[in-house]
């Protein structure tokens, strides 16, 4: 691999911020194609997943990596955009109706812009409604609901079953503390994650059926 | 500790059967102490015929709860009340306690202007005279919520304490003191009052492993919380701690650190039946009955039969019963009612109701 590619890899892996502006903005500089570095940088994240799923590093270093990746996706994307690169699949996440608690959410948001999916953030205490509005007008592939309470699961049942009767016609994924793979059955939810890390794998699997 | 039978307990208060229990005593009946939030707390007192502050001679719990845990806030207004570290909490949604809406250490370096507000504000101990008093046979709890990481992360947002744990952790050590200063300064005034045990709270688990992560938490949290149980330990009284989530990686750090109770033992997140059999002789625990499946999903038969086995555990020792979370709005009444029941329902608790 190139070694300014490799660079910037490095530095979503190593969760440094500054070395994944400066590792970008070096490929950059050398005419290096937008798109490899998207990979490069999509590379970092996947091995950061993987660790996380893994147990060996925690929140905190997801949430740098992230936000590396988010610096060096600003300075890649008028090249992305000038090379007609999209991402890969969309999809529509929110906290359901009477949920405040959005750190799960962000999470599973961030980690996946890290596998370039466009991510609509409709943020907390989400109608169903403005759900589905959104889902439809944005053309998304997928919607994530997270609900961290108990007092919530009514809302996200209630969130997956309009989502169902509505003309959107793309899977819904939950998560959450209390939720549970039982729970998302009996919702008729099409994917459950029991964690932010594998939820950029359920999102990729829901997305290629 | 080595496990003893206690003394027959209908010769014992509530506050004599807690401490044999934490003593690692193998009580007649197994102890116990709810909580509940607004919502249920209302439902009982009318089932009771009662006012809130009467609902404890009627469920019979053991601990007496002192001191203010969320603090003193002021009603703003729309929903939003200021608490007296000056963060602004939205309880649009949770009407308990509500979530934070703004952010007063934006920076790292805002920490050097910042004051936290006076530890031994009176409202603190106002009332724990007059409630000793009213209920002088219940085992006495001074609670001390949002004690560490927790009060951090309301002052500096949850995501940007979490991150600055990596690229500014000279600042999280110093806010760290600072909020252990804090805590110390109050538990030492709580603690020239007949007390007999200081809690905690400071949820570190997710529904799976820590947040922070074993290596961080033991760098940051650790030297904080073995400077803030040294206190009471040296008082010669219980420590408590409550964090939620699946914390029990933690528990032989705590136990060298003092700690005698762990809170609130959440059967989703750990095996609580393992765990009590494994750390029973050096640890006691509090909560056990499942919040986030049985109560508010499961039938009242259900709730019976996980209370009674969770009963049946604490005939070991080192057990306080209740549910593993103030009960929610989301609990079916009779299932309220069945836990209660089957506490109350012990044999050797009769004189205890």
């Amino acid at each position: 691999m190139n070694p300014l590619l490799d660079s910037v890899a490095q530095a979503i892996m190593a969760c440094n911020r500054k070395a994944a502006k400066v590792a970008t903005q070096a490929a950059l500089d050398a005419s290096l194609d937008a798109e490899t570095v998207l990979a490069a940088l999509m590379r970092g994240m996947e091995d950061v997943g993987q660790r996380f799923k893994a147990n060996r590093i925690f929140v905190p270093e997801v949430l740098v990596a992230a936000r590396a990746m988010k610096t060096s996706l600003g300075l890649l994307e008028p090249h992305l955009v000038a090379s007609g690169v999209q991402a890969t699949h969309k999809i529509v996440i929110c906290t359901v109706e009477g949920d405040l608690h959005d750190i799960g959410k962000n999470l599973v948001a961030m980690m996946l812009q890290g596998a370039n999916f466009e991510v609509i953030d409709l943020g907390t205490n989400v109608s169903a409604r403005v759900v589905i509005d959104a889902a439809i007008e944005q053309k998304a592939d997928l919607i994530g609901l997270s609900s961290l309470l108990t007092t919530t699961m009514p809302a996200m049942r209630d969130t997956v079953a309009r989502i169902k009767d509505s003309a959107f016609n793309g899977p819904v994924m939950v998560g959450g503390a209390p939720v549970t793979e039982r729970f998302a059955a009996e919702i008729a939810a099409d994917g459950y994650s029991p964690s932010a890390a594998y939820a950029v794998d359920l999102a990729c699997r829901l997305v290629a059926a | 500790m080595i496990s003893s039978i206690a003394p027959s307990t209908a010769r014992m208060t509530k506050r004599e059967i807690i401490t044999a229990v934490l003593q690692g005593q193998q009580p007649d009946y197994t102890p116990w102490s709810f909580r509940f939030t607004q919502e249920p707390e209302a439902h009982l007192c009318q089932h009771f015929g009662c006012e809130p502050e009467d609902l404890l001679a009627h469920t019979g719990c053991h601990i007496l709860e002192l001191g203010s845990p969320i603090g003193f806030f002021e009603d703003i207004g729309n929903n939003r009340f200021r608490d007296v570290f000056g963060v602004v909490w939205d309880r649009s949604q949770d009407k308990d306690i509500g979530l934070p809406e703004n952010q007063l250490l934006a920076e790292p370096e805002d920490l050097g202007n910042y004051t936290l507000p006076d530890p031994c504000d009176p409202r603190f101990f106002a009332d724990i005279k007059r409630r000793t008093e009213r209920y002088p046979d219940r085992f006495r709890l001074f609670t001390l919520g949002f004690s560490l990481f927790e009060r951090a992360w309301t002052l500096r947002g949850m995501e940007d304490l979490l991150m600055d744990f990596i690229e500014e952790p000279d600042f999280v050590h110093a806010l760290f003191e600072k909020i252990a200063d804090y805590n110390i300064a109050q538990v030492k005034e709580a603690l020239k009052y007949d007390i007999d045990a200081v809690y905690y709270g400071d949820d570190w688990g997710q529904q799976r492993g820590l947040i922070m992560g074993y290596d961080r938490w033991k760098e940051f949290i650790y030297p904080q919380l073995q400077r803030m149980y040294g206190v009471v330990k040296d008082a010669g009284r219980f420590q408590f701690i409550h964090s939620c989530g699946d914390v029990d990686e933690l528990f032989p750090d705590l136990i060298d650190i003092g700690l005698n109770c762990f809170n609130p033992f959440q059967p989703e997140a750990m095996d609580v039946y393992e765990i009590h059999r494994d750390y029973r002789d050096r640890l006691s625990f509090w909560g056990g009955l499942s919040t986030q499946s049985t109560l508010p999903y499961e039938s009242a038969a259900t709730v019976r039969a996980e209370s009674r086995k969770l009963l049946e555990m604490g005939r070991a020792g080192s057990f306080i019963f209740s549910p593993s979370h103030s009960v929610e709005s989301d609990v079916p009444f009779k299932n309220i009612l069945a836990f209660i029941e089957e506490a109350h329902a012990q044999p050797a608790a009769a004189g205890q109701i």
